[in-house]
């Protein structure tokens, strides 16, 4: 089964905990659930803060580290520090389902999985309980984790930075051992939090570009460095890399395909990119005239967030509101499509929310060019071919969450599938908008080499 | 005095149906035919008329007015159109037992000539002259009361082929869908459903269904088709393209069939067809004759002009966005003959280029217009 390295555990590992044979381990480990259950739902209502308050609070600098660490619930035993956070991941999930039937729902979803198509048995699925992971996680991460998996924070470069702005506080607590260099320990403490984080949900190409560019720093930091500087060091380099790769980029982007809104344009785009959103709303701020249609779907219906963003204030970007089988009929009056990305991989491919190709292609069909806005951070070294082939499920649990609906319970020979991600061929792109500028598709592969990039 | 109220009271069995119609409390093609078919038997079971030409306006009048009831629902008009071709065609047989028969050599040229053979049915009146007397001095009602029973047998003729569509369509399901292929629909079509459920009978295969915005109807047929036993996958629309390249067949159901091979189908149809066409995997259309319409669509492709209801795809609980936002909301998509591989229907399968040849056969010319 071709699973995403880390991010599945073995099979055996779920029941493990509950075969424990000891009547004395069990009441312990009874007990400690229930102070688990307690300090979950503690901190589910700490997450309750919508999406943007809760960034700021990652966006404040480390000094806000002892602030966010008192919020989190000490531990008692500093030995079963690993074993803790295993249980209370439990927990979270088990509290985010929404109860039992919904774990129950999930686990029906894991056990069909098996029975069904073997063709989707290699999409992520929800994580099942017990997954134990080795190490010390730093409660940023923690928390982060259980941000990632209840869908507060999505979106690539959301992640990325949430991620980057946690490492920070990792780093900035972070001791080298006696006998050991910062260059050579930091990577082994980071990678358990890189792996609690994907565990949580799988990991986003921005976060894995981010994370190898950090390790390189890392790696080169000179082993006479004072701990303290090496810190600063990293620190630095962390913040420079959020300013120069996605605020700045964001920046200049916004600038060049602000360029391709003229007075009159339809402007056509899917679900929430906050490129795109950020795109609009600096070329309406100009005083263009033009309006907007946003085409939605579910599983995630986040169109609705970037229409409240369009047309809030007094005043507000006319806007169409569509689904995306609508599509076609909006189409003929669209003048440019904008679409955002999730990662673009070097023949060109566009790697973004489900829905994306089928616009792209539609709006070719009706000979609508269809640019696409995208960070180079967000490049990625590999080839795809096919949006089958890697794939990320939405659980039941935030699909249920996001809108009034209940959908449809899985049941015997039924089974609900929620890809997040497509892949739209190179062939449906009329331009990539970059922040080194707009170039097509077919031109991917050449931008890393030309930013300095050594070797492919 | 007598035939007032008669007609009066065909006259208000019409009406009530145009008001359903109206109403949209008679939804779906087949349920429309259905009830046209049988309102038209009652207009004519109580018509008085002394020729065919008095028949045929008595009917058209008829049709006329449920047509513009509800004119996105074509079936209706398919259904008028049909049992007046039906009538020509029983008074023609009726008419012709007297004459010489005609000769039935076809040749190319006479084909050209005279277009399509059942064209020079048409006869001139007087040569009618057997049991059936039209405009009869002695007895106005004779021709009337000669032709009524074979009228009643076509129409009971249509009302069966109406109640047997499903069973005839779904027929060869099984050479249609094979073992362990995967099949993908939207939406929720009767049609599509029998064939699919009849095909499981004998194969093993999945369904990948989409859930069709803003109506969710996939689930409907989700929850239907799981529970005869086929492995069936409930994806949102968006996922389509993704899935697309691991889809063995695409089988849609229609709203109308067009005369150049197109339809007129649930939204969502267009796209489904266009990423169909763009991974080369065939696209076949489930739909009864019924459906069948001599209507084009070359000017406009606008949704079919028809649209439902917004507070499906942004309701109230979304606050003062309501007010702000454009909401759209089209029924149909109109998809091109081009997209489609095949029509299956209960008179057969077709390719969408064949499809005028079976309206010709279908329907007479001079009932394009109602």
């Amino acid at each position: 089964m071709p699973v995403p390295t880390i991010a599945d555990p073995p099979p055996s590992a779920g029941p493990k905990p509950q075969g424990q044979p000891s009547q004395k381990t069990m009441t312990k480990a009874e007990r400690r659930e229930l102070q688990e259950k307690q300090r979950a739902a503690k901190a589910a209502l700490k997450q309750q803060p919508p999406q943007g308050q809760s960034k700021q609070q990652q966006g404040g600098n480390a000094g806000a580290s002892g602030q966010q660490k008192a919020k989190v619930p000490p531990t008692p035993q500093k030995k079963s520090f690993g074993a803790e956070v295993s249980a209370s991941k439990q927990h979270a999930s088990a509290s985010k389902d929404g109860g039992a039937s919904g774990a129950a729902a999930e686990e029906l979803t894991g056990k069909q999985l098996s029975h069904g198509l073997r063709i989707f048995s290699h999409f992520g699925q929800p994580k099942p309980v017990g997954h134990t992971i080795k190490g010390d996680i730093h409660p940023a991460t923690i928390r982060l984790g259980l941000l990632f998996s209840e869908f507060k924070i999505c979106g690539a470069n959301a992640r990325c930075i949430a991620m980057l702005t946690a490492f920070k506080q990792v780093i900035q607590d972070y001791t080298t051992p006696s006998h050991s260099t910062i260059s050579r320990h930091l990577m082994t403490h980071l990678s358990p939090q890189i792996t609690h984080l994907v565990s949580a949900r799988p990991m986003s190409v921005t976060m894995g570009n981010a994370i190898r560019e950090l390790k390189l720093e890392i790696s080169g930091i000179d082993i006479d460095m004072i701990e303290q500087d090496a810190k600063k060091k990293l620190y630095d380099y962390i913040n420079t890399y959020i300013q120069d790769r996605i605020t700045t980029a964001d920046k200049v982007i916004q600038e060049l395909a602000g360029k391709k809104v003229k007075d009159g344009d339809v402007i056509l785009t899917y679900a929430r990119s906050s490129v795109v959103e950020k795109i609009l709303l600096s070329a309406h701020s100009e005083g263009k005239k033009f309006s907007v249609m946003v085409v939605d779907s579910k599983p995630l219906l986040e169109g609705k967030e970037l229409l409240k963003s369009l047309t809030n204030g007094p005043n507000p970007i006319p806007c169409t509101y569509a689904l995306l089988p609508a599509l076609p009929s909006l189409l003929p009056e669209v003048t440019t499509v904008f679409v955002g990305a999730h990662a673009l991989y070097s023949n060109g491919a566009v790697y973004s929310r489900a829905g994306t190709a089928m616009v792209a292609m539609m709006a070719k069909a009706n000979s609508v060019p269809v640019v696409v806005c995208c960070e180079t951070y967000k490049f990625s070294d590999g080839v795809m071919v096919d949006g089958f082939s890697k794939n990320e499920l939405v659980p039941l649990s935030i699909i249920q969450k996001n809108s009034t609906d209940r959908g449809l319970a899985p049941a015997l020979h039924l089974e609900t599938l929620n890809p997040l991600y497509d892949l739209t061929p190179p062939t449906y792109i009329t331009a990539v908008v970059t922040e080194v500028g707009l170039i097509p598709p077919s031109s991917i592969s050449s931008i890393p080499l030309a930013l300095g990039k050594t070797s492919l | 005095m007598v035939s007032e109220t008669r007609s009066a009271a065909t006259s208000r069995s019409v009406e009530v149906l145009a008001q359903k119609l109206r109403r949209r409390q008679v939804v779906g093609s087949r349920a429309a035919a259905l009830e046209t078919l049988l309102v038209l038997r009652q207009v004519i079971s109580k018509a008085r008329f002394s020729n065919l030409e008095q028949l045929v306006a008595i009917i058209r009048d008829a049709g006329r007015r449920l047509v513009d009831a509800q004119p996105k629902e074509h079936s209706v008009g398919n259904t008028v159109r049909k049992i007046l071709h039906h009538i020509r065609e029983e008074f023609h047989a009726a008419t012709r037992g007297t004459v010489v028969a005609k000769p039935a050599s076809f040749s190319i040229s006479k084909f050209v000539l005279q277009g399509q053979p059942r064209k020079h049915a048409v006869l001139p009146k007087s040569e009618s002259k057997g049991t059936l007397r039209e405009n009869d001095p002695d007895d106005p009602d004779s021709f009337a009361r000669g032709l009524k029973p074979v009228l009643m047998e076509a129409i009971q003729d249509v009302l069966d082929e109406l109640e047997t569509v499903y069973d005839n369509i779904s027929k060869n399901a099984k050479d249609h869908i094979h073992s362990d292929e995967i099949i993908l629909t939207l939406g929720m079509s009767k049609t599509v459903e029998q064939f699919l459920k009849s095909a499981a009978h004998s194969h093993n295969y999945s369904v990948i269904i989409a859930e069709t915005a803003p109506s969710y109807d996939g689930r409907i047929m989700a929850k239907s088709l799981s529970e005869a036993g086929i492995s069936t996958f409930l994806v949102p629309d968006s996922s389509v393209f993704a899935l697309m390249s691991r889809v063995n067949k695409v089988i849609l159901g229609a709203h109308v069939i067009l005369a150049n091979g197109g339809m007129f189908a649930v939204s969502g149809s267009l796209m489904v067809a266009t990423a169909a066409k763009a991974h080369s995997t065939p696209v076949v259309v489930c739909a009864g004759q019924f459906k069948l319409t001599p209507l084009w669509n070359l000017y406009h492709e606008y949704g079919a002009h028809d649209f439902g209801n917004p507070s499906d795809v942004l309701g109230f609980e979304n606050g003062d966005l309501v007010d702000k936002v454009d909401v759209v909301n089209p029924y149909y998509d109109y998809v091109q003959p081009e997209l489609i591989v095949a029509y299956i229907t209960n008179d057969g399968d077709h390719p969408p280029s064949s499809i005028y040849r079976l309206l010709k056969e279908t329907y007479d010319d001079e009932d394009n217009e109602l």
